[in-house]
C-alpha cells in the first residue's frame, strides 16, 4: 500500500470517504515508511501503537458513516505544541524529559476533527534557526538532497512532508519558520494572520511573532488543514475573535487578484535564478489574467534589524521561566539557589538560544533599551504602515520566500548570515500579515518558493492564488 | 558596536547563564556581529513614530472570572525533580 502515502490530504480524505482503502492501512503505510527513512531524523517521538489503535476506531467511525471531517488521517504535529501525557521537547535538552500536563489547542482541535497523531517533529531548539542544526537531537537532513538542511525551525515537519511520512504537518513561524522550510523542502507552508490559530500550549520564543500553521503538499490541503486550525481561544489572550471562513471554499473560488510586488526589493535579488524564477512565477499569474501592481515597502530593508532585537527581547523574558524548580532541566551540581537557576539554564539552553537570550538581555538593559528595542518597535510601526498603504491598492504581496535555495550542512557558522535566511519573510512577522510559500522553479537543482503576502484575516485569498498557480504549474509535484 | 568583559558580566548576571572565559571571545564576536547588523536601525529618525508592541491592535480579550479546577497541583507537581507535601524544593536560601 506504498502508494497511499504519495497521495495528497484531499485524496486521502476522499479515498478513506469513498472507502477505497482503511484509516489503518494508511497508518500502516506511513509507520512504514517512517522507519525506512529513520536517517532522515525527522521524527523526535513516534507513537506506532497508539496510532494503530486510533486508526481502528476511525475505520469503525467511517464503516458507520459518522467520520469527522478529518477522520482516519495520519498528521505530524511539530514538537512544539503541548499533548497531553506525551514528551513534548522543543528540540531541546531543557525539555527532554518533559511530559506535558495538557494539550495545545492546536492538537485538541486537529485531534476533535478526527487526524490521527502519528509522531511529533523534530525542529531548531526553541525554535531558533534556519536549518534545524540547534536541535538538541541532531539535524534533520533535506530528503531531496540529504547533504543540504531542510531549513528551520520546522524543518523536521517539512522534510516529513516531502520524505511522505505524513500528508500535513503542523509548524509555527515566528520569523519565517514555516515559509523557509517548505521553500527548502519544495512543499506549501502557510503561516496564517497572528491571532487566527490559539497559542495555547505552543511554546513561547517570541509572543508577539509566534503563529501555528500547516505544511502541507499542496494549497488545497493547507487550506483544509488551517480550516480545522482557525479560530477564536478562550484560553489565548491574543486570539482573535473573528469568524473563520471556510479556507477549503475559497481556495476553490473564482476570485479576482491584484498582486503588488515590490519593485527595488525584486531588483536587489542577488541570485539571478531566483530573480528569474520569481519574475517566472509572475507571468504565469499574470497571462491566467491577475493584475500585477508596483509597490513600494520603503522600510521592509530595516525588518532584519529590527526583528533581531524584538524577538531576542521576548525570548529573553520568556525563557526566563526555565529555572530548573518547577519543571525542565535541573542541574545535579548545586549547592545554593543561584547555582540552581545558573547551572540548570547554561547545562540546559544550547548556543544558539543563549545567543539570542544574551542580545535580548542586552538589548532591554538599562542604558540600552531605548536606543534598540523601543528603536525596533518603532520600526515595527513603520513597516506596518508601509504594508497598510500597500494593501489600498493590492489584494495580496509577492516576493521570493528566500534569497538561495537550501545551503550544506555545517556550511554557515556566522549568526548574521544564518538570520539573513529570513530577510523576506520576517517583515510579515513583523506586520503580523498571513504568508505562504508555494515551489515556484529551483536554484543549484534545489527548490525555491514564492511568497505570497495577504492582508489581515485574508488568508483564503492567499490560499486561492496559491491553488491558482498550482494549477497553472508543476513545481509543487513530488518527481 | 563594541561589548567589553564587563557587558559580557553583566549580561550572564542578568541572564542567569554562565559564560566560560574559553568562549567569551567567541561569544563577544557572534554577539559583534549580531549588535552590528541591528544597528543599521540607527540610520532612520524615527522619532516621531510611536512604538508598535503588537501587531493587532485589538484589545486584549477578557474570559468570565469563573473558578475551574482543570489544574491539578499534584499532577504539575510531578514534573519538578524536587518537591515535598506540595512544595517545591530549592536550595536553601536563608541560614
Amino acid at each position: 500500500m506504498s502508494e497511499l502515502i504519495n497521495l495528497s490530504l484531499t485524496d486521502q480524505i476522499l479515498g478513506l470517504t469513498n472507502k477505497s482503502f482503511s484509516s489503518k492501512e494508511i497508518t500502516e503505510a506511513y509507520l512504514n515508511e517512517i522507519k525506512k527513512k529513520k536517517s532522515l531524523n525527522c521524527f523526535i517521538s513516534i507513537f506506532e501503537e497508539e496510532a494503530k489503535k486510533k486508526a481502528l476506531l476511525a475505520d469503525v467511525n467511517i464503516a458507520k458513516n459518522d467520520a469527522r471531517p478529518l477522520e482516519g488521517i495520519p498528521i505530524a504535529h511539530k514538537d512544539i505544541f503541548c499533548i497531553k501525557d506525551k514528551k513534548t521537547t522543543c528540540g531541546s535538552k531543557m525539555l527532554s524529559d518533559f511530559i506535558s500536563p495538557y494539550s495545545s489547542e492546536v492538537f485538541s482541535k486537529l485531534d476533535n476533527a478526527g487526524a490521527i497523531t502519528i509522531g511529533k517533529t523534530n525542529m531548531d531548539e526553541f525554535a531558533m534557526g534556519s536549518s534545524n542544526e540547534t536541535s538538541f537531537y541532531g539535524n534533520v537532513l533535506n530528503p531531496i538532497n540529504e547533504k543540504l538542511s531542510p531549513g528551520g525551525s520546522s524543518g523536521g515537519s517539512a522534510a516529513a512532508v516531502r520524505a511522505n511520512l505524513c500528508s500535513f504537518a503542523t509548524a509555527t513561524d515566528t520569523g519565517g519558520s514555516i515559509r523557509q522550510p517548505a521553500s527548502f523542502c519544495g512543499v506549501t507552508g502557510i503561516k496564517p494572520t497572528y491571532g487566527r490559530v490559539s497559542r495555547w500550549g505552543m511554546i513561547a520564543f517570541a509572543s508577539s511573532l509566534d503563529q501555528a500553521g500547516i505544511i502541507a503538499k499542496n494549497a488545497k490541503d493547507a487550506a483544509i488543514a488551517l480550516k480545522y486550525m482557525s479560530g477564536y481561544d478562550q484560553k489565548d489572550s491574543t486570539s482573535l475573535n473573528e469568524e473563520v471562513k471556510d479556507f477549503q471554499k475559497e481556495v476553490d473560488a473564482d476570485q479576482e487578484h491584484v498582486i503588488g510586488i515590490p519593485k527595488e526589493l525584486i531588483e536587489n535579488i542577488k541570485n539571478d535564478q531566483v530573480r528569474d524564477s520569481f519574475r517566472n512565477a509572475i507571468s504565469i499569474l499574470e497571462k491566467d489574467g491577475v493584475k500585477i501592481e508596483e509597490i513600494n515597502l520603503p522600510h521592509i530593508e530595516y525588518s532584519l534589524p529590527a526583528y533581531y532585537v524584538i524577538a531576542p527581547a521576548e525570548c529573553s523574558a520568556n525563557l526566563a521561566r526555565y529555572d530548573g524548580i518547577r519543571f525542565g532541566h535541573r542541574s545535579e551540581s548545586i549547592s545554593s539557589l543561584e547555582d540552581l537557576y545558573v547551572n540548570s539554564r547554561t547545562e540546559g539552553f544550547g548556543r544558539e538560544v543563549k545567543n539570542r537570550i544574551f542580545i535580548g538581555t542586552f538589548c532591554l538593559s538599562a542604558g540600552y533599551y531605548d536606543a534598540f528595542y523601543n528603536k525596533a518597535l518603532k520600526i515595527r510601526n513603520l513597516i506596518k504602515s508601509d504594508f497598510d498603504e500597500a494593501f489600498k491598492k493590492v489584494s495580496s504581496i509577492a516576493m521570493p520566500t528566500c534569497s538561495d535555495s537550501s545551503f550544506e550542512l555545517g556550511s554557515i557558522s556566522d549568526p548574521v548570515e544564518m538570520y539573513e535566511q529570513d530577510i523576506y519573510t520576517i517583515p510579515a512577522n513583523l506586520a503580523g500579515l498571513p504568508a505562504l510559500s508555494v515551489p515556484s522553479g529551483k536554484a543549484d537543482d534545489m527548490p525555491i518558493g514564492l511568497q505570497l503576502i495577504g492582508n489581515y484575516l485574508d488568508e483564503g485569498r492567499i490560499l486561492n492564488l496559491a491553488n491558482k498557480f498550482q494549477k497553472l504549474s508543476d513545481f509543487h509535484e513530488f518527481k | 558596536m563594541k561589548i567589553t568583559k564587563q557587558d559580557l558580566k553583566n549580561i550572564s548576571l542578568l541572564s542567569k547563564i554562565k559564560i566560560d572565559e574559553d568562549t567569551s571571545s567567541s561569544l563577544i564576536k557572534d554577539l559583534e556581529s549580531i549588535l552590528t547588523m541591528v544597528n543599521k536601525m540607527d540610520e532612520l529618525d524615527t522619532s516621531k513614530i510611536n512604538p508598535l508592541t503588537h501587531p493587532i491592535e485589538n484589545t486584549q480579550t477578557l474570559r468570565e472570572d469563573i473558578e475551574k479546577k482543570d489544574i491539578e497541583r499534584e499532577k504539575l507537581q510531578k514534573l519538578s525533580k524536587e518537591k515535598d507535601s506540595g512544595f517545591y524544593l530549592t536550595p536553601k536560601v536563608i541560614e
